[in-house]
């Protein structure tokens, strides 16, 4: 809604996966993977990873060829329907709206200490 | 002006391969708001008297109300028809996320007419539509045609509904399966889909649905949120789904036991939340964006029926399949409900026909097939007439396939005496000896025998509606209940809402939902307004098809025999206290003596477009 000004759950940066008829659901959110194959693809440079390790797209970088869409593994780069350009969630600058939307509190954001003691968000 | 909605209805003629795009009109908007209000106005403009429900000539519409597909909370959409069961009006309501999609696509609603002359689906991918050949899908069921398309589709994420082997059979109480575990199930409107060849139709959009006044919009939402946690009714629900309603409707002698001979059942627990919860339920589900979640997946693990998924047995499947036919074993229920739902087939006018022919059994009316045992209580027996009918196997199941009321005629002697329906409806799990008010809500469905246009029970047993005094067995007093509970729940189902949603949300937060989204400026009176214009439109409609007034009636069953057990034992619904109800509600409603809404009621609703029909 914040983002594109309208609804519509295909074009979040999120996304639910069900199976079994409904009987599982398993939240998909960006792993701001350490090897970002989406950074990797990019032909045109538009994908950085920031000081804080997110890994951002650049829009004005951005040729909307898809690479990253296609070779995201678990599919949460999705692309504008109006400019083709390709958006991923970059955690909205440290303040997720999915988060403060969330009615139920099932979303939170939590930093983890990876294993080389450097902070994850 | 009208961001919430597309402006545009999808209409596809199978007979001719052609599809278009109509734009809806201001006025239209204003005097009907969406769903239920536009299914109301297209149906009577669009179907003509005697149109046959099963013939090319009939509309099938899946319908979304302006909310449907924003973050307001608790919204569903509806397939508005004329019933094949009943002859009459037919709007028939689902949850899950299709509907979303149908505005996603673009698109208000979809207008179905025609017939295909072969076996098809339709795919509608935003302005693309597209009408595929579905031979190879014809003789599956719901849940394997669904696989089937997404595979076929490469997209395991497009919306589907579906009818199964049922609809395809044009059973008249089969239903549309909108993707998994929700239907439109109620009055046979897989078999007007089956009537056009029509096996599924696949939907994905990537439209955007704006609202006009984002900030009052999400601030309207957050409110209605705050009036759900509020609700002991929604706390229930989130904990126990529909399920909890089995020991309240025993316990007030309301639950159907052996085709409702009697209002209570000693095993009730059983097909309860407690049984439910100990041997089927393993986590909460939600429609999209729902924060109720009363849907309780999970599944049959152990036993003679194990390995089937199954979601919450809702009170009225548990109520009809359970103790209506007297079986106790919830993983038997689970497993006759999960087999209606493959097939398509509504599993609350099932199991009111299947207690029909066990009673019938009983007093000798119809012989038990070969090897079978169709005594009440006998899961064979009920698992048996399942198939039966789904495939039109066997003379009994080619009878049984036309519902309760064709049923008796077929048979005839006494079997109409034991046939719980009214207007061809079979009849909901809530027996309505002992409050007269549910009794007066049933007489007056619109669509029949149907519990969910006006639900007076908790308000009949709390002894109380806005602040009068109410007895629940006396017949007075009850008329404008009955109206005004009707009026709101058609008012509000043009939005689409979930009857569960409005045990919460006010009709102030309705309203200031719906102003925020479509930049009206509306009371929250409109819902009671548009409601009524609604209900007397349909009722010009259905008189139009041929209904007969006399048909404001109950089944035999709740008229001549008392209750014999519960707190209502001792109690009927005379005929005397039927017509006194009568008369009250159609002199609140401003129609005749007959009936018939007078011209002046007509005009005051601006719909006196239809009384020279």
């Amino acid at each position: 809604m914040d983002l594109f000004g309208g609804y519509n759950p295909s074009l979040s940066r999120l996304t639910v996966v069900s199976q079994k008829e409904n009987l599982y659901h398993f939240p998909i959110v960006c792993n701001q993977c350490e090897n970002a194959y989406c950074l990797n693809v990019c032909p045109a440079g538009a994908i950085t990873r920031d000081t804080s390790g997110i890994v951002v797209i650049h829009k004005d970088k951005c040729i909307a060829c898809g690479l990253c869409i296609e070779y995201c593994p678990i599919r949460v780069v999705v692309r504008d329907p109006e400019t083709g350009k390709a958006f991923k969630c970059e955690l909205c600058r440290g303040t997720p709206l999915c988060v403060e939307a969330c009615p139920t509190g099932a979303l939170e954001l939590v930093s983890k200490h990876t294993p080389k003691g450097k902070i994850d968000e | 002006m009208n961001e919430a909605y597309t402006n545009n209805l999808l209409m596809i003629d199978l007979s001719r391969k052609t599809h278009e795009i109509i734009a809806t009109s201001e006025s239209f908007i204003a005097d009907f708001i969406g769903g239920k209000g536009f299914g109301a106005k297209l149906l009577y403009d669009g179907v003509s008297p005697g149109t046959n429900p099963l013939g090319e000539d009939n509309l099938l519409m899946f319908l979304t109300g302006p909310l449907t597909g924003t973050m307001a909370p608790a919204m569903r959409g509806c397939v508005v028809t004329k019933s094949p069961l009943t002859g009459i009006f037919l709007d028939s309501y689902f949850g899950g996320s299709l509907a979303a999609e149908i505005k996603y696509a673009g698109y208000d609603g979809i207008i179905i007419k025609g017939c295909s002359e072969k076996p098809s689906y339709i795919w509608i991918r935003d302005r693309h539509v597209e009408i595929r050949d579905a031979r190879s899908l014809w003789g599956v069921d719901t849940l394997l045609a669904n696989r089937l398309i997404k595979n076929e589709l490469n997209d395991q994420t497009i919306k589907i509904a579906t009818i199964g082997q049922a609809g395809e059979n044009k059973i008249l109480f089969s239903l549309i399966c909108c993707e998994y575990n929700r239907q439109a199930g109620r009055g046979g409107a897989g078999a007007v889909m089956g009537s056009k060849n029509l096996k599924a139709i696949a939907i994905k959009g990537n439209r955007l649905v704006r609202v006009h006044d984002p900030a009052n919009f999400k601030a309207a939402c957050r409110e209605a949120a705050q009036e759900l946690e509020k609700s002991p009714d929604v706390a229930a629900l989130r904990l126990a789904g529909t399920a909890s309603a089995v020991e309240f409707a025993n316990e007030a002698g309301l639950l159907p036991h052996k085709n409702y001979q009697y209002g209570t059942f000693a095993k009730a627990s059983k097909i309860a939340d407690k049984g439910q919860s100990k041997h089927l339920w393993l986590g909460s589900n939600a429609c999209m964006g729902c924060p109720i979640r009363c849907s309780k997946i999970g599944a049959v693990r152990t036993g003679i029926y194990k390995g089937i998924v199954t979601d919450i047995i809702e009170y009225e499947s548990a109520a009809l399949m359970g103790s209506n036919l007297d079986i106790h074993d919830i993983r038997a229920v689970a497993h006759l409900v999960k087999l209606c739902d493959l097939y398509g087939m509504d599993s609350m006018s099932t199991g009111t026909v299947i207690g029909f022919a066990m009673e019938a059994c009983e007093k000798g009316l119809i012989k038990s097939p070969d090897g079978i045992n169709l005594r009440f209580g006998s899961i064979q027996g009920a698992e048996y007439l399942i198939h039966a009918i789904a495939n039109l196997r066997s003379g009994l199941g080619q009878i049984l396939s036309k519902g309760v009321k064709q049923a008796a005629d077929h048979i005839g002697y006494k079997a109409a005496d034991i046939a719980l329906h009214t207007k061809g409806l079979e009849s909901p799990a809530w027996g309505p000896r002992g409050v007269s008010g549910m009794a007066l809500a049933l007489m007056t469905a619109d669509r029949g025998g149907c519990h969910q246009r006006g639900f007076t029970v908790s308000y009949e047993l709390s002894g109380a509606w806005n602040n009068h005094p109410l007895d629940p067995l006396s017949p007075e007093g009850k008329a404008q209940m009955v109206a005004e509970l009707q009026n709101y729940s058609a008012g509000t189902d043009t939005l689409v809402k979930c009857d569960f949603g409005s045990f919460g949300i006010s009709k102030e937060t309705y309203a200031r939902l719906l102003n925020a989204a479509c930049g009206t400026q509306y009371s929250p009176d409109i819902f009671q307004n548009t409601g009524e214009r609604i209900w007397n439109l349909v009722r010009m409609f259905n008189l139009r098809q041929g209904m007969d007034p006399a048909e404001d009636t109950l089944p035999r069953r709740f008229v001549e025999e008392p209750l014999t057990d519960g707190p209502g034992k001792g109690h009927r619904i005379s005929k005397k206290d039927m017509a006194y109800m009568k008369q009250e509600y159609y002199k609140t409603r401003g129609w005749d003596e007959n009936g018939v809404p007078l011209d002046k009621t007509l005009k005051q609703l601006r719909i006196d477009y239809v009384k020279s029909d």
